[in-house]
């Protein structure tokens, strides 16, 4: 019967609680510092790989270009790479024990793509205690044009990304975007996704600071 | 009458024993060392008369046998040979400097730096030869970039040397060190001609430059020389000089404009203070700061960097006006219960050492302000010399059995006398710095007191209706480059620079600053 009422006296109590500490300490204090680091125009050397199709792994070489307009926003302005497919031993089974044609897998070759990125997160982590290394996390929106053996076919892809700063103008960047590419041309119907993981060098130029 | 003639006598012929019976070499120029086998033979001379040693024949190729041991990377063998080589020839032998000379050498490989030094010293006293004459200085001089004996090496050796002979780089030194013995003596024209004779290219120019501009600041006792801030600006941005030294500089810069009133220039000043990445930096450095920013206005910048000397780094660091200006920065913000708090908070973290102060107890037994002094210049430099030769003397035991019982002996006695000889000198500095430490806490808490009176004051002032709040104080807004990250009881090292308060302002138009 009372048990409520206790509980209830003792909820009332945390708000003053709250209010003695911020009475004994009031104020908040934050660490304001200078963005260590700000990106201009970067140019992104990478590699990468495409993991999602059972029957090959394309691992692939890009190279882009990105405008940073703001700290929180950019535009990769292109970005093209070529992919070279290792098979899987399911298509290897596939081609020895069932006799099917090679031309008959739809592989990407090379594609082509733009983005846009927002960039909210910026922070900094501590190594071992003894060095601090400065990052951010992104999203990116964009689209894509892939060739695949027989055909061309474009893709819209969303995905996120992170980035360290190794100095001002070098940075390691890791990209995972998932490409939904439309059907059109080669007889498939069906929308199909492209998977890519790329981790690439960025090179900032033109940066303030 | 006869007993007590008879007993002088016995005290008389102990001590002709024990001079006597102190190895050839062994006391000379150490005169503590020679006390020690002096008092340990007193007390044995009851029993017998000790007899006098004979020197050893030594076989000449010990020397070249101690110097493979040495190049061949084992100093801990040829250590003990070099000392009897040492002990057992006269100082006319040929090889007798090196041997000196070596044997320092290898124990100061050992981390037996203070027993080096003291036979590098004992090369420069005695100069039986000229081509080791230099190579002992050049060690002596590396060996007081740590703590050392600043009486032997600084002022007995370098301070005395006959300089016409030595290589430049070591006159240098030697001019340096000479002028700044003229200095503290004040004898400032004789300074200025030694530190003359030094290449304006060389570290030890700039340095002297220092020393002679703290020099005359200190004897101009009102006015401060507004050229000297520039001369100090200057000596700042000198490569030459070690980071350390043109911090200081930087810090000479900004505490005169300071006292000038230039807040602004003693505010840029501070920011030209460099610390090494990732480095804490000094308590003193950020609380001048804070008061530079409260001065100027910038009272939440202020306490942002007060909260940096609340980080663990500086929490055994003695501030007490940290309390102070914590207190008036919250009776600006009109916070009148917390500006009352963070005063109390003086006295009450202080009570020990306040109640010390005032029984008129030995202070040097108050753990905080013995921390405090001990960190104070000269004190400072004596306890870093007395800790290392505290583990020197631990680290000789772990060569007892290599050594030989003439080497460990003579070292163990060298160590104990040093070890004393350096406690003397750090008590004695010690109690005029505890004393400036406790003046220092009683100003504060004077300060404190009176603070609490104003604050208690206005806690209680009448509110008149229709008052509004008034924000005279603006917060900095953050700028489009910058970055916050929000304080939440972990201090890292790289933002202790940049700390920033929030505190809305709860002040009235009557009461407003």
């Amino acid at each position: 019967m009372y048990r409520p009422l206790i509980l209830l006296c003792l909820l009332l109590g945390a708000p003053a609680l709250a209010q003695l500490e911020d009475l004994e300490n009031p104020g908040t204090v934050s660490a304001v510092q200078q963005r260590a680091y700000r990106m201009q125009h970067e140019l992104n050397l990478s590699v990468g790989v495409l993991p999602l199709d059972a029957f090959y792994k394309g691992l692939y070489a890009q190279v882009g270009y990105t405008a940073h307009f703001t700290d929180t926003f950019a535009w990769q302005i292109g970005r093209a790479a070529y992919s070279y497919a290792a098979k899987t031993g399911l298509r290897e089974q596939l081609e020895r024990d069932f006799g099917v044609l090679p031309t008959a897998f739809d592989e990407v070759q090379f594609f082509f793509g733009s983005d846009l990125m927002w960039k909210p997160f910026y922070g900094k982590f501590s190594v071992l205690n003894r060095w601090v290394l400065h990052g951010e996390a992104f999203f990116m929106l964009g689209a894509s044009l892939f060739k695949f053996t027989n055909v061309w076919r474009p893709g819209v892809n969303v995905g996120g990304g992170g980035r360290v700063f190794l100095n001002q103008y070098v940075s390691l960047r890791l990209d995972v975007t998932n490409n939904v590419v439309i059907p059109i041309g080669g007889g498939s119907v069906a929308l199909t996704n492209v998977m890519t993981i790329t981790l690439g060098l960025g090179i900032n130029f033109g940066a303030t600071e | 009458m006869k007993r007590l003639l008879f007993s002088l006598t016995l005290l008389g012929s102990a001590w002709a024993s024990a001079q006597s019976a102190t190895p050839p070499d062994a006391g000379l120029g150490d005169a503590a060392a020679a006390t020690a086998a002096a008092a340990a033979a007193t007390t044995g001379a009851s029993s017998a008369p000790a007899a006098p040693v004979q020197p050893k024949k030594i076989d000449p190729r010990l020397f070249d046998s101690a110097l493979q041991d040495y190049f061949t990377g084992n100093p801990r063998y040829a250590a003990p040979k070099l000392f009897e080589y040492t002990e057992n020839l006269p100082s006319t032998d040929e090889n007798y400097a090196w041997a000196q000379f070596f044997l320092a050498k290898s124990l100061i490989e050992l981390n037996l730096r203070h027993a080096g030094a003291v036979y590098l010293a004992r090369i420069a006293r005695e100069r039986t030869n000229p081509a080791v004459l230099p190579k002992a200085l050049e060690e002596l001089q590396k060996l007081t970039d740590l703590p050392h004996d600043e009486l032997m090496i600084d002022e007995q050796i370098f301070g005395a040397l006959d300089l016409g002979f030595l290589p430049e780089e070591v006159a240098g030194y030697a001019h340096y060190q000479q002028g700044l013995v003229d200095l503290r003596v004040g004898n400032e024209r004789w300074a200025t001609t030694h530190f003359s004779k030094l290449p304006e290219t060389s570290p030890e120019a700039s340095r002297a430059k220092y020393a002679m501009l703290v020099t005359r600041l200190r004897s101009s006792k009102k006015e401060l020389p507004k050229e000297m801030i520039d001369e100090f600006f200057e000596l700042a941005k000198d490569e030459k000089l070690t980071q350390d030294a043109r911090n200081d500089a930087m810090l000479a810069v900004a505490r005169l404009r300071y006292e000038l009133g230039d807040y602004k220039g003693a505010l840029a000043a501070y920011d030209l203070v460099k610390l090494p990445d990732l480095d804490p930096g000094r308590a003193t450095l950020y609380l001048e700061e804070a008061w530079t920013r409260y001065q100027l206005g910038q009272i939440h910048a202020a306490m942002g960097i007060l909260t940096t000397l609340d980080a663990p780094s500086f929490r055994d660091e003695f501030q007490p006006d940290k309390y102070l200006l914590k207190a008036l920065v919250y009776r600006d913000l009109c916070h009148y219960l917390p500006a009352k708090r963070a005063a109390k908070e003086l006295t009450r973290k202080y009570a020990d050492s306040l109640e010390a102060v005032r029984e008129r107890e030995d202070l040097t037994r108050d753990a905080r302000l013995l921390r405090a002094a001990s960190a104070r210049g000269g004190t400072r430099r004596a306890k870093r010399f007395f800790d290392s030769l505290e583990r020197e003397g631990e680290n000789l035991g772990r060569y007892a059995g290599t050594f030989g019982d003439r080497l460990f002996g003579y070292l163990t006695r060298l160590y104990d006398l040093s070890r004393a000889e350096s406690l003397r000198v750090y008590n004695e500095r010690l109690a005029d710095s505890v004393r400036v430490e406790a003046d220092r806490l009683l100003r504060s808490s004077e300060q404190v007191r009176l603070m609490e009176y104003e604050v208690g004051l206005k806690l209680y002032e009448r509110v008149k209706r229709g008052s509004k709040l008034v924000a005279l104080i603006q917060e900095e807004e953050l700028k489009d480059d910058e970055v916050a990250f929000k304080f939440v009881n972990e201090y890292w090292n790289d933002e202790l620079r940049d700390y920033r308060f929030s505190l809305k302002s709860r002040c009235i138009e009557e009461t407003a600053r």
